[in-house]
């Protein structure tokens, strides 16, 4: 007996939302699609071009150079991202005096406008002129002869770095209120059983978090790819192009180059990226951790 | 919602004894917390700073830690329009905020609790709706847009914000209805309610605290979005992440307004972080049920 | 027009000309012809022109009022930053939305523009009694800037609004200190002055790069100083100034004179080299300089010689502008010694272009007209005490007179003999997107010019073979 059950009345609690995103998501996507399959000279709707845009896209070593650098990119932020947000959510779980106002100043970095970061950090790190360049990089003498966003090897880790000052907050917030949200009675029995702090950390809060862990990590995961405005600001893909990721290649494609078919076969192939990337990874961590 | 509010692990632990060893550690962790937070914020002090130096003193070597306060750029930010810009940034959150919540939570509370036919393929064009990069839509969006007559219109940003944050709400609400224990429910409907009744009367108000948190959120992502905001705003509709970008001229950042707009969009959210932490916090009792 | 030697494409100066001799033949209407009269038609009309924010448009918008008191035709003057006037300028002009009904335009967009066709021609409006200022007098217009902006297939395309132009800029104090003038002069055997060649733009950046301890116009360094700071960001003006200011003084350029892409040449790849060669007396940070940082390491005393846009160093070097304000000396560009003859500086002029798909064309033909207007111009210096004129009768007028700026203003007009618009390329911003990261790794050494330059060559040659536009 299961009362809750009924043919189409969760179809229709989904209804309104699908419906929604049909229209605002699904149909600039499928025009998206169609452009990506025509010739577009600068804004006007050309002949059919099959899968000239794909190839040029593909044969573009721009193209892939900026999915390396994101891929890199990725991997320095992402990972500290997470495990940063976890430790700081872990800490404001403790007994801490005043956190109803240190939440929203932690909070902060996630809260500004991404420009805004972008130029923060500019004025901390500049070549010469920034805050801490001046007072610490240069005094030093540590990278001699570069700055932290024009050294080849320095720069993107000082951007992702930048991204994890960002973003970590907001992992913050959204672990902690899953921390907040845990039920009790599993830590009681394991107290009683005397287990140590560590292990109820890894027996009992990790499996439980682990569906939101999910859910929170693949939204970043898919954001951190996004990353524009701050390496705009700071370094606009260099030197060269080490710092390129493919948001700064579009955006030079769309709005400069009104390379608008490129563009939007651009979009389709990321697009189909992440959704394989996202469906390989749904089904084992749904599988796995009984995620979704 | 009225289950107890002891729901934190660390507070159950009973012995008077054992608290006291906590209230110690408190302060420790505290103090750690506090540290954080400065070594986080410097560079927000420092830049905050900008919106009382007079220009000459904000980039000068050596570093002027102390200078003579001016409040030049207040008034430039001021005879700019930038607080017009303010509000309709909150007009334009707020609104897409309220759609979000709207349609988003229905379709949430389905995912988690019914088994539906293709769910994980339904669950994943949701996310999917967000994977295309936002920068290589703007200009189909736009060239829709533009033959609809939906440019510059606070309608049509709605529409465009949806795309990224409809997918986000449902999602992480989602994971939180999860959670919500079936029986209450169950019962509600044995009682003869309809299934609407229960859902509004019975699942709204325990997912309140979740629907604050994840609103909050999307008003966040809403206020500080410029692709969109840009490409599809204008005169008529023009948010505070799109007039940031006209204080970068030719002769320079102008800092000190900067400084004062950045600091500016982060109150009204700050406020609300502030205010809504409550839910947030207490949000996580709704978990206890579980227990 | 004849002390410009422009004549292969001042048919159309020639043109107006006559037509304003026309005008004068009929004295009763060139007499009466006022903005108030010639605007009847049109009042109560509302037209949207999207133009840059710099204080010079500041400025203008301030004047605009009294278009609208003169006129009856309300405008709705929009002011956007550098990117963002390109992208929602190009959007709406691409798309054939008609938002906006003139917009303006830097010079290296007009290929794209063209190409695309959604640029109205002005020539019937030009001609046009009705609706033409017969005292426009736009042989003032600073040349060869203007020619090679407006002008296409024997069109005209709106008018010269901006002239942003790239100057000499260095620090006078140290150029006139006794001590470093003798140690100078020394070490080079000519006395130490503003760079009038590039050869000594070199020396003087190397003899000024001195190390934190070292002594610099008598006083202990705290910091490195450096001899020369340039724009070296990856986009921006990087390569336009490499191309403008360097490659084309060597006598090369990115096009031969037949529009074919001409990179990897001998000339080419000296002037790069000797460009990239300036970063050893830079600061480290200059891959991530952009233009806007330039002002910024001038203004607080980190170099002593830039390569900038004129317009810029007004942020710096005003009352207020920080310490150094008042402490700079201004040339035109520097010339190659060593191929004097082909000459050139950089510079970005800039239009008021009408769009195709205005629907106001005449109204906004006329606000255009009187953006260039001498009058108009003339409150603009006035009201911004100086500026950036686009005419050259401008540099007499009053507010151009101010003792402090005269090195700047004779710099402007130095430089200004030989800024030319960008060449009409449509695919001018993919030329620029594949060379920009190319030349900054010379810059930083990770790339020789020559490799940079190959590698530049073949990527051009993938995007265009026939890279100019041709009627």
């Amino acid at each position: 007996m299961k009362p809750l059950e009924n043919r189409w009345y969760p179809y229709a609690l989904l209804a309104p939302a699908f419906l929604v995103l049909v229209v605002v998501s699904l149909v600039p996507f499928l025009f998206a699609m169609f452009l990506s399959f025509h010739q577009i000279n600068f804004g006007r709707i050309g002949d059919f071009a099959g899968w000239a845009n794909y190839s040029k896209l593909m044969q573009d070593e721009r193209t892939w150079n900026s999915l390396w650098v994101a891929a890199k990119f990725i991997l320095i932020a992402f990972p500290l991202q997470f495990i940063l947000g976890l430790g700081g959510a872990l800490l404001l779980n403790k007994r801490v005096w005043g956190r109803s106002v240190i939440l929203p100043l932690l909070f902060i970095p996630t809260m500004m406008a991404p420009i805004v970061v972008g130029l923060l950090w500019k004025v901390m790190f500049a070549g010469s002129w920034g805050l801490l360049s001046y007072n610490i990089v240069e005094r030093f003498g540590f990278l001699q002869g570069s700055s932290v966003f024009s050294s080849p090897d320095y720069a993107l880790i000082a951007l992702a770095l930048v991204d994890v000052w960002q973003w970590t907050p907001f992992m913050m917030l959204a672990f902690f209120a899953g921390l907040q949200a845990l039920p009790v009675s599993p830590y009681r029995a394991a107290a009683v059983d005397g287990a140590t702090p560590l292990q109820m950390f890894i027996r009992l809060t990790l499996p439980l978090m682990a569906p939101l862990m999910v859910v929170i990590g693949m939204l970043r995961f898919i954001d951190a790819f996004k990353v524009f405005d701050t390496i705009y600001t700071l370094t606009a893909g260099g030197p060269g192009t080490s710092t390129e990721v493919p948001s700064l290649l579009a955006y030079r494609m769309s709005f400069e180059q009104w390379r608008i078919g490129e563009s939007a076969a651009f979009a389709v192939l990321v697009w189909i990226g992440f959704f394989i990337l996202c469906s390989l990874f749904y089904h084992v961590a749904k599988k796995k951790l009984n995620a979704f | 919602m009225n289950q107890p509010a002891m729901s934190s692990p660390a507070a159950t632990q009973g012995p008077i004894k054992r608290i006291s060893r906590q209230e110690r550690v408190s302060v420790v962790w505290t103090l750690v917390l506090v540290a954080i937070a400065f070594i986080v914020l410097f560079p927000v002090l420092w830049v905050g700073s900008f919106m009382f130096r007079p220009d000459s003193a904000m980039f000068a070597r050596p570093t002027e830690w102390l200078f003579e306060p001016t409040l030049v750029h207040f008034r430039y930010v001021i005879e700019n329009g930038f607080i017009g810009y303010l509000g309709t940034s909150f007009a334009l959150a707020s609104i897409s905020t309220f759609l979000v919540v709207l349609l988003g939570t229905p379709a949430a509370y389905a995912f988690a609790r019914f088994k539906l036919r293709f769910r994980d393929d339904l669950f994943l064009f949701v996310l999917a709706t967000r994977m295309a990069p936002p920068i290589c839509m703007v200009i189909p969006f736009y060239m829709i847009f533009s033959s609809i007559g939906l440019i510059d219109t606070y309608f049509g940003l709605t529409l465009a914000y949806l795309t990224f944050n409809l997918s986000f709400y449902i999602w992480v609400m989602s994971s939180f209805c999860r959670d919500l224990p079936v029986a209450l429910e169950e019962v509600a409907i044995l009682e003869g309610h309809s299934r609407f009744a229960v859902f509004l009367r019975v699942v709204l108000p325990l997912l309140r605290s979740a629907i604050v948190a994840t609103g909050m959120l999307c008003f966040i992502f809403a206020w500080n979005e410029f692709m969109f905001a840009f490409m599809l705003g204008g005169q008529q509709v023009k948010t505070l992440p799109v007039a940031v970008p006209e204080l970068i001229t030719t002769q320079g950042v102008r800092w000190g307004p900067m400084a004062i707009v950045g600091t500016l969009s982060l109150v009204p959210v700050m406020i609300a972080v502030f205010l809504l932490q409550k839910h947030i916090v207490r949000g996580l009792t709704m978990g206890a049920v579980k227990g | 027009m004849t002390t410009h030697k422009t004549r292969s494409k001042s048919t159309l100066a020639g043109l107006v000309a006559t037509a304003a001799a026309l005008c004068y033949g009929t004295p009763l209407q060139a007499q009466e012809w006022t903005y108030t009269e010639a605007a009847k038609p049109y009042v109560g009309t509302t037209i949207r022109v999207l133009d840059e924010i710099t204080p010079l448009q500041e400025t203008m918008r301030k004047l605009v009022p009294e278009f609208t008191e003169m006129t009856g035709i309300e405008v709705e003057y929009e002011l956007l930053s550098h990117g963002d006037v390109i992208n929602r300028g190009q959007a709406d002009l691409f798309s054939g939305r008609g938002y906006y009904d003139a917009v303006m335009l830097h010079g290296l967009q007009m290929g794209p523009l063209l190409s695309a066709e959604v640029l109205q021609p002005i020539d019937d409006m030009l001609h046009n009694t009705a609706l033409s200022n017969p005292n426009l007098g736009l042989d003032d217009l600073i040349e060869p800037a203007n020619d090679s902006l407006v002008n296409y297939a024997g069109s005209q395309y709106g008018f010269l609004t901006w002239n942003y132009n790239q100057i000499y800029w260095a620090r006078a104090d140290l150029i006139n200190n006794a001590d470093e003038q003798a140690a100078f002069e020394a070490r080079y055997g000519y006395p130490l002055a503003p760079a009038e060649t590039m050869q000594q733009m070199r020396d003087i950046a190397e003899f000024f790069t001195r190390k934190s301890g070292e002594t610099l116009a008598g006083e202990t360094l705290e910091n490195d100083f450096y001899g020369i700071v340039l724009e070296g960001i990856p986009g921006g003006t990087t390569f336009t100034t490499v191309w403008e200011v360097f490659m084309n003084n060597w006598g090369g350029g990115v096009f031969d004179a037949a529009g074919k892409p001409n990179l990897d040449s001998p000339e080419n790849i000296a002037a790069l080299q000797f460009w990239a060669d300036l970063w050893k007396f830079a600061p480290p940070g200059q891959a991530e300089y952009s233009l806007i940082d330039v002002p910024t390491v001038m203004g607080n005393g980190i170099a002593a010689q830039s390569i900038a846009f004129s317009d810029f160093v007004l942020g710096v070097d005003r009352p207020g502008g920080g310490s150094y304000a008042g402490k700079f000396v201004y040339r035109g560009i520097p010339v190659n010694s060593n191929s004097p003859e082909s000459r050139s500086a950089g510079g970005e002029p800039s239009l008021m272009a009408l769009s195709k798909h205005s629907k106001n064309q005449e109204a906004t033909y006329l606000f255009m007209q009187w953006m260039v207007d001498k009058d108009t111009q003339a409150k603009l210096m006035e009201m911004g005490g100086g500026g950036v004129p686009i005419r050259r009768s401008s540099f007499d007028l009053e507010a151009m007179q101010e003792a402090g700026r005269q090195s700047l203003y004779k710099a402007m007009i130095q430089s200004l003999k030989y800024v030319q618009a960008k060449p009409k390329t449509p695919g001018f911003y993919e030329i620029d997107n594949a060379m920009s990261p190319l030349v900054q790794q010379v810059g930083i050494g990770s790339m020789t010019a020559e490799e940079a330059l190959k590698e530049g060559q073949r990527k051009v040659l993938s995007i265009c073979n026939d890279c100019l536009l041709t009627d």
